[in-house]
């Protein structure tokens, strides 16, 4: 039987090529999708993992803020602590290299006597214990701005040791002296390539603040509990801190993402859902087509059971292949996007950027399983139907056709029931279990292809035939409603969801763009290229922002202040505002309230005003109570209302300036917004400024320039969902020309019958072009309509589950247009090769009989 | 994997190999003006620096129970200013403390090491007044303080390292009066003139506290010796340590011995002092003074060095009949102290003194300290 299985399959290639093709190419696609998508998931979290292991691979424990910093006196407390071994103290900030914008350097200040785990190298890429070596290592502490860098960033910026390179840290610009190479993917082999390495001293004093550390890793005595020394630390250290293993801290680095990750997976699986519809339509119709084979198998002894194997033995080999491709070429898609997903990461989850792709080995035996699996799962149905047949059906003609069209209502029902049953889950479970949403969306992937005979049946019966047209082409759809359906219904799914996150996209970029206009209010905002990175402790010398403040031309001002705080055990973004409240149009666009009246009892009152996501996420509103971890515990704050608020995931609070230097400690300004006096253009007041400050790392933005750029982040973060959108759609028109691919070989005799009656190729070929447009048509329609279904179900389910955001619903139908034009003409051009087969047909086919 | 450690000691030497020397103020032939107890606190102009309390103590409770111990604070400079820079890890040197306990009744040997910048987070060398004369952060996982403390005609020492449950808590107090270890204070190390420290001890000190070894508190009586020196450059080029000796003799004198060696394990220069029961000290030389014979070899099982393990002195008799001939050897053979901080190991031990070809059983003639630096690959202190 395997000898006969090969047999067959090598006969399958060769002869059934296109049918073949069209099905491991689907297979191949769908693959794709989830494997390039599985490996940005993967790698993004790598790329977090490999900065925490490059610093504190060797720790226990990490001792962090739960305000930003914590004062360096904790070091000395941890090394106090009975069963603490070893303790390093890390004060990190990230500083922009100055002349090459976007470029950002992670610098790690350690005390690098104590830190001897370095593994450095020397300029010349020598190993390390050579004397050229080590005396650069020891100029660390004499040499100002003694900086080590990668040996990966210095190669590819062209550095080397004795070079000098200016960053900026805030408004402060800083001479940093190669002093070393370091590499740290000797032991880690994802450790960042911009990670620099200098003296906790010169750290502090060129870059950052005195008296402050981010960070203190320890090591634990031999034979002590972990668990219990987290809680002996976080006792002894009080409430200002957090005790986390690098495991922890990973988790929680995972946690953050679990939402952006669990999306793009869903939309990954749509795609391949697409693909396994293709292999169910591809077994189906070759299956028909050798039912004589099966029949003679059966005759001569051959069991069901047999059969069966043969079958799905074939389909897993086609799935296989698909997968093997698939794997590549979603590699490739993944490599694509990876500066996307890199950037999204940095810009938003404020994580580490993907530097390197890495393909680890169990992923790619998921995605050869996804494809073999998959295959068989199409695969499955039809063939068990075959198998079941006994021996003398199989010799005789039957069409499969008939058998769609009777089925059809009854698929329908199971349609209906599957809605049925999915709304009653949603309605039991919707809101205690998260993912409740997720059943939904899971609905109408599964009831419209369930639903495609029976509208198929609907649309095309009441079509009248009288010439050989588009009319017979559509009727034709009727007519072969078992491979029709198919093709009809993995277009639907694609359209569904193009139209359902296009729906969702433009909606939400419009609903960001009325946001941005509310919020951004003040003419040019000015802030440093290091905040716009991470806004980690990125500030502006309270000089500048007296001298910026008081510019002639400047009618009012408001600071800004950002941080990242401990709600619980949820990290949020705490933001102190100094505003003037009678002589700006300064407001915070609520949900609902006077605005005016909220931010006046946040200046008079200490009160707070949450944003939405937050509000969604902690379940609290408007004269609730928010609970903060200062550094000297918890404090409590009144919330005074709930804005909308598009600019961190994470959930923000507001807070006057003065709150804040009260309860958090006094601390500099990130951002600061200008508003001009009447009559002055914000875009030249700007270019004023940039010139005037031209010395200093400024970022200085027009309002203009804030929109374009809060804009341009979205679409970035969004553009990875596009590869998905396209995959699911030239999945479906391989779906599209693997039915008429079908039709060109069911209909040999019939095709010739037409060309004896004297219809010309051309007839033959349009023919085949009206059907594919006309399967186009109904499946863009029935995806547009499930498309807007899933939308709402994104919008209003969905995102207030894992995101939090207030969304308004909002038509993009240029987009929607071009998308619809896009579809057809992948539907006309999928069908242009079957169209050339059939019309090739020549008259003395009709004497065929083995059909 | 364990990972590489680049040893302090590797970035003490190229510090000071990059630092000019000049920077740092030289120890001059011709000796300083000294004051007391001024000159007891630290001199930061200079490189290197040290408060060295060695004694041998007994359990006041069971005055045959002997330890031996060692406390030591090092100023180690690395520069001669401190750097400029905002922050308090901005240091211009490190602070060292060393302190070992040897019990000889069950022959074991703990070692307990710090080192820290010398900076207010971590600890420091006191001003020029108030008791504090050095101070620092214990080790990890230990919560008291180490400390050297002026009090009334002595010092306090004060150490624990909770870990190995150990800790020294001592009053030593001069019971002669302070000797300059060479004239005017001045303590050759080499031909060149400049080779040389500031160097001056406290020979015989009455010592009572308590000290813990992985255990209890014991109240203990005994002898201590302090040495105090200062210099910016000692070892010259071919010297790769030393052997350095201190006696008390039951006579009521003291020996004070070192020879510096060549990297061929030669003695290339020694100095001495013998301090007479009463009266000025008498200063001797190496072979024309004094000779020294090891008698035998310990190999450590930790780091594999091999140090001399018991010697025989030969030396003038200064004030007394004839050639004076000693044997000394240590209370146990495994005294050594490895500082993973600093990357060096060196042999830090009690020793007891018999004449010559007497019952090593029978009751010493003396009692001292030995110590042996330098031996082994890359162990060379960074002086």
């Amino acid at each position: 039987m395997i000898a006969y299985l090969q047999r067959t399959l090598a006969s399958r290639l060769k002869h059934g090529r296109s049918l073949t093709l069209l099905a491991v190419l689907g297979v191949a696609l769908g693959v794709a999708s989830v494997f390039s998508i599985q490996l940005l998931n993967r790698n993004s979290l790598a790329a977090f993992s490999g900065s925490v292991q490059s610093l504190s691979g060797d720790a226990d424990l990490s001792v962090t803020g739960r305000t930003p910093t914590l004062p360096e006196t904790f070091y000395p407390k941890v090394l106090a602590t009975a069963g603490v071994s070893e303790a390093w103290p890390i004060y990190r900030i990230d500083v922009a290299v100055e002349g090459h914008p976007g470029l950002f350097l992670e610098v790690a200040g350690l005390d690098l006597f104590a830190a001897g785990r370095l593994p450095l190298v020397s300029g010349d890429g020598a190993g390390d214990g050579n004397a050229h070596g080590t005396d650069a290592l020891a100029a660390f502490l004499y040499r100002p701005g003694w900086v080590a860098v990668s040996p990966a960033l210095a190669e590819e910026m062209g550095w080397s040791v004795g070079d000098t390179v200016t960053v900026s840290s805030g408004s402060r610009l800083a001479d940093l002296h190669i002093g070393a190479l370091v590499d740290f993917r000797r032991h880690t082999p994802l450790a960042p390539r911009k990670l620099a390495v200098m003296d906790i001293a010169q750290a502090q004093s060129l870059l950052g603040r005195r008296g402050e550390l981010h960070q203190v890793d320890l090591k634990i005595d031999k034979g002590r509990d972990l668990e219990e020394m987290r809680r002996l630390l976080t006792a002894a250290l009080g409430p200002a801190v957090q005790v986390l293993t690098p495991e922890q801290r990973e988790q929680n680095a995972a946690g953050l993402l679990s939402a952006f990750r669990l999306n793009l997976t869903a939309l990954s699986l749509i795609s391949l859902f697409v693909g396994v519809f293709l292999v169910y339509g591809s077994v189906r119709a070759t299956l028909v087509r050798r039912r004589a084979e099966f029949g003679l198998i059966r005759s001569l002894g051959g069991t069901r059971s047999q059969v069966l194997a043969l079958i799905l033995g074939e389909a897993g080999a086609l799935g296989l292949l698909g997968a093997i491709i698939g794997v590549p070429l979603g590699w490739l898609a993944a490599r694509l996007n990876m500066g996307l997903v890199s950037g999204t990461l940095t810009n938003i989850y404020l994580l580490e950027e993907i530097e390197r792709l890495r393909v680890p080995a169990d992923l790619v035996v998921l995605a050869l399983l996804i494809g073999v699996g998959g295959a068989l799962a199409g695969a499955l149905q039809p063939s068990l139907d075959m198998a079941r047949k006994d021996t003398r059906t199989l010799l005789s003609a039957f069409t499969l056709h008939q058998r769609a069209d009777r089925l059809a209502p009854r698929m329908a029902f199971t349609a209906l029931a599957v809605g049925v049953a999915a709304l009653a889950f949603y309605g039991f479970y919707g809101r205690t279990v998260r993912w409740g949403g997720f059943s939904l969306g899971l609905m109408i992937l599964v009831a419209f292809p369930l639903l495609t005979p029976l509208i198929i049946r609907l649309v095309c019966r009441p079509i009248r035939v009288r010439r050989l047209g588009l009319a017979y082409s559509a009727r034709n759809l009727l007519l072969r409603l078992g491979t029709s359906s198919v093709a009809v219904a993995a277009l639907g799914i694609a359209v569904c969801m193009l139209v359902g996150v296009t729906l969702l996209i433009g909606s939400f970029r419009a609903t960001l763009e009325t946001w941005i206009a509310g919020y951004v209010r003040a003419d040019i905002y000015v802030s440093t290229k290091s905040w716009t990175r991470a806004g980690r402790e990125a500030f502006l010398t309270p000089g500048l922002v007296e001298e910026l403040t008081t510019l002639p031309g400047v009618r009012s001002s408001a600071l800004l202040r950002r941080f990242p705080v401990m709600s619980g055990e949820r990290k949020i973004m705490l933001s102190g505002i100094s505003f003037d409240l009678e002589n700006s149009d300064y407001i915070l666009p609520l949900k609902s309230g006077d605005s005016r009246e909220a931010l006046r009892r946040v200046r008079d009152e200490d009160a707070t005003i949450i944003t939405e996501p937050l509000a969604l996420k902690t379940g609290l509103g408007p004269g609730d109570t928010l609970t903060i971890t200062g550094p000297d515990g918890e404090v409590h704050f009144t919330i005074a209302g709930v804005s909308r608020d598009y600019s961190t995931e994470s959930g923000m609070a507001y807070f006057s300036m003065q709150t804040v230097d009260r309860f958090f400690g006094p601390g500099q300004v990130n951002s600061v917004g200008l508003y001009l006096k009447k009559g002055l253009a914000p875009d030249e007041a700007a270019d004023g400024l940039r010139a005037r400050y031209e010395q200093l790392p400024l970022e200085v933005r027009s309002s203009r320039d804030i929109r374009d750029g809060v804009l341009q982040l979205f679409d970035q973060t969004f553009a990875v969902t596009r590869l998905l959108q396209v995959m699911a759609l030239l999945t479906a028109a391989c779906g599209i020309a693997l039915s008429l691919l079908v039709q060109a070989r069911e209909r040999i005799s019939e095709l010739a019958l037409y060309r004896c009656l004297g219809a010309g190729r051309g007839q033959i070929f349009r023919l085949f072009l009206g059907e594919g447009l006309a399967a186009g048509l109904l499946g863009t329609l029935l995806g547009a309509a499930g498309g807007v279904l899933l939308a709402l179900i994104l919008i209003y389910v969905i995102n207030p589950a894992y995101f939090g955001w207030t969304i308004q619903p909002h038509w993009p139908w240029p987009a929607l247009l071009r998308q619809a034009a896009g579809i057809m003409a992948a539907a006309l051009a999928a069908s242009v090769y079957p169209a050339l087969r059939g019309s090739r047909t020549p008259a003395r086919e009709l004497s065929r009989e083995d059909l | 994997m364990r990972r590489r450690y680049t040893s302090v000691l590797i970035i003490l030497l190229l510090l000071s190999a990059s630092s000019n020397a000049g920077d740092w103020a030289p120890v001059t032939p011709a000796g300083r003006q000294w004051s007391f107890p001024a000159d007891h606190r630290s001199h930061p102009e200079y490189k290197t620096e040290w408060w060295y309390l060695t004694g041998q103590l007994e359990a006041a409770d069971d005055p045959g129970r002997r330890f031996g111990y060692q406390f030591t604070f090092f100023r180690v400079g690395l520069l001669p200013e401190r750097p400029n820079l905002d922050s308090l890890w901005a240091a211009g040197g490190l602070i060292m403390g060393h302190a070992s306990i040897t019990d000889a009744a069950n022959g074991k040997h703990w070692f307990s090491e710090v080192l820290w910048r010398d900076s207010p987070l971590f600890g420091g060398f006191g001003g020029a007044s108030g008791a504090e004369i050095a101070t620092c952060m214990g080790p990890a996982g230990t919560s008291a303080w180490w400390s050297l403390d002026a009090e009334g005609d002595g010092f306090r020492i004060r150490m624990e390292d909770r870990r190995q449950e150990m800790a020294l808590e001592l009053l030593v107090t001069a019971e002669k009066p302070m000797v300059f270890q060479g004239p005017g204070g001045v303590s050759r190390k080499g031909e060149n003139p400049g080779a040389a420290s500031y160097y001056y001890s406290f020979t015989r000190m009455a010592t009572r506290g308590a000290i813990s070894s992985g255990g209890a508190s014991l109240e203990v009586n005994g002898a201590s010796w302090m040495d105090r020196e200062f210099f910016s450059s000692e070892l010259t080029g071919s010297q790769t340590g030393w052997d350095w000796f201190s006696i008390q003799l039951e006579d009521g004198r003291e020996l004070m011995l070192y020879q510096l060696r060549n990297s061929d394990g030669t003695p290339a220069f020694g100095r001495g002092t013998m301090i007479p029961a009463q009266g000025d000290p008498v200063y001797l030389e190496m072979s024309k003074d004094w000779e020294l014979k090891a008698t035998g070899n310990w190999e450590s099982p930790e780091t594999g060095i091999s140090y001399p393990s018991g010697w025989e002195l030969i030396m003038d008799d200064q004030g007394g009949p004839g050639t004076l001939r000693l044997t000394i050897a240590p209370i146990i053979p495994n005294q050594e102290n490895v500082s993973r901080r600093s990357g060096l190991a060196y042999w830090e031990g009690a020793v007891t003194v018999h004449p010559a070809g007497a019952d090593p059983g029978s009751p010493p003639v003396g009692r001292g300290y030995a110590e042996l630096t330098g031996y082994g690959e890359n162990n060379r202190p960074p002086v």
